[in-house]
């Protein structure tokens, strides 16, 4: 016993790198699991702080370019209201409400902390469950898409931007709706990957890509980008091709989250055909 | 170590973490470089620290900069990783008839050929197990391997220059 505790001493260093560096590791590796503990919660709200205080101070250097997105999007909006159509008929225009119900909400919010820099991005945003945010909803500016929400706390929210590894989206050629993925595999953060691109799609440089709607994350029809380059893969049923983002990951100032109100139904009416083949068997 | 160093080493500590979370990491050049510069911290840790102090020192700095970047344990394992080697870099490029001058390891005491030496060694063994431990994936392995060079010269130029900058101001 008394060697063993020789032994300790001697090799102390080794003992301590080895708990330590387990430890961390541990944390790292188990981090999702962690999120519910006091170390995750601490660290959202002191990172959220300081985080709230360097964007109100760099907020200003980009007020004219905020000023402009908010002048476009105005111009946009101001041509979809009653006033700016010409009404040929009222009819046309008159639609019942039990016709039309709302599909899609979307609440603004700022983002306070962001990052390109690394292999896999997240956002911080000043809103949280308080304001009605859920884990998987969509993040988008404009009409562009941005991430997911990834966790939420009362206050803020932790969004996993497209420029991660473990992002996928599902996105469709505006042209003919073919379906591909789009990902990101590290590097410049202006460029993206498009892969399963079905053989017989004749691609273009300048092939406009959007969310196709199949996930319950995006509502369909949302910019994702251009593509930029392809390559023809041999002995392989599908091309993969490199995409030019829309949206410049850099300069996200403020955003808008998409809440899809009628997503418990439509994972109810998965649930409950999954539940009957279940029974069957 | 003097209550002076013990000071500036405190200072250090805040400063480099403000630094880093405030500045370098919004910092982006071509989607491969983005300089970890904070670890000068320990780069410039005195020669007769304790080495349980060492890794504890590293440790905590490590977690202090995933509290903020929100990835708890990455830097505090990377940090601890070249804690653990510092000793052992130090002994070995320092040869018996060149005894270490001073307490601290600087460009000016120890000589440009040994600051780099060490410096390089001890970034790339940083950044190797930062960058590769976020990535996670043998099949990026060439491109990780860029970055943790490319980001590794970036933080040796800013330890470098901070090194001509406070050596000329102290004295």
């Amino acid at each position: 016993m008394r060697n063993l505790f020789l032994f300790l001493r001697e090799h102390y260093f080794y003992f301590l790198f080895l708990l330590l560096e387990t430890f961390s590791l541990i944390l790292f590796f188990n981090y999702n699991e962690f999120q519910g503990s006091a170390l995750y919660s601490v660290s959202n709200s002191v990172s959220g702080s300081v985080n709230n205080l360097s964007s109100s101070v760099t907020e200003y250097f980009s007020l004219r370019k905020t000023n402009r997105v908010l002048i476009e999007e105005m111009a946009k909006l101001h041509s979809r209201i009653p006033e700016a159509f010409y009404a040929t008929d009222l009819n046309v225009f008159y639609k019942k409400d039990s016709v039309v119900k709302l599909e899609y909400k979307y609440i603004s919010a700022k983002v306070i902390s962001n990052s390109t820099n690394k292999r896999n991005n997240f956002l911080m945003i000043n809103k949280g469950s308080l304001h009605g945010i859920e884990n998987h909803m969509g993040v988008i500016i404009g009409n562009k898409i941005v991430g997911q929400v990834v966790n939420v706390s009362p206050h803020f929210s932790w969004a996993m931007s497209m420029l991660n590894k473990d992002s996928k989206i599902s996105g469709k050629f505006k042209k003919n709706n073919q379906l591909v993925n789009v990902e990101w595999d590290g590097g410049s953060y202006r460029t993206g990957q498009v892969k399963e691109i079905p053989k017989h799609v004749q691609i273009v440089k300048g092939d406009t890509i959007i969310t196709s709607g199949n996930s319950d994350i995006f509502p369909e029809g949302l910019l994702i980008g251009m593509i930029s380059d392809f390559t023809k893969v041999q002995d392989e049923n599908f091309n993969n091709g490199e995409i030019h983002f829309s949206t410049d990951f850099n300069s996200l100032g403020y955003i808008e989250v998409v809440v899809d109100m009628m997503r418990k139904e439509k994972e109810q009416l998965r649930d409950s055909y999954k539940s009957q083949s279940k029974n069957k068997e | 170590m003097t209550s002076r160093t013990f000071f500036f080493n405190i200072l250090r500590f805040v400063f480099l973490i403000i630094f880093q979370v405030l500045i370098l990491n919004h910092i982006n050049l071509g989607g491969y470089i983005n300089p970890y510069f904070y670890i000068y911290f320990i780069l410039l840790l005195p020669f007769s620290t304790p080495r349980w102090m060492l890794l504890l020192l590293s440790f905590v700095l490590g977690i202090s900069i995933d509290i903020f970047t929100n990835t708890i344990g990455l830097n505090a394992s990377a940090c601890l990783a070249m804690a653990f080697a510092r000793p052992f870099i130090i002994t070995a490029i320092s040869s018996g008839n060149e005894s270490l001058i001073g307490d601290t390891p600087s460009l000016r005491t120890q000589g440009i050929k040994w600051f780099l030496y060490y410096s390089i060694i001890l970034i790339l063994i940083h950044h190797t197990a930062l960058f590769y431990l976020e990535v996670f994936r043998f099949s990026e392995f060439f491109a990780t391997f860029a970055r943790v060079l490319l980001s590794g010269v970036f933080t040796l130029m800013l330890v470098l220059i901070s090194e001509y900058i406070l050596n000329t101001s102290s004295k």
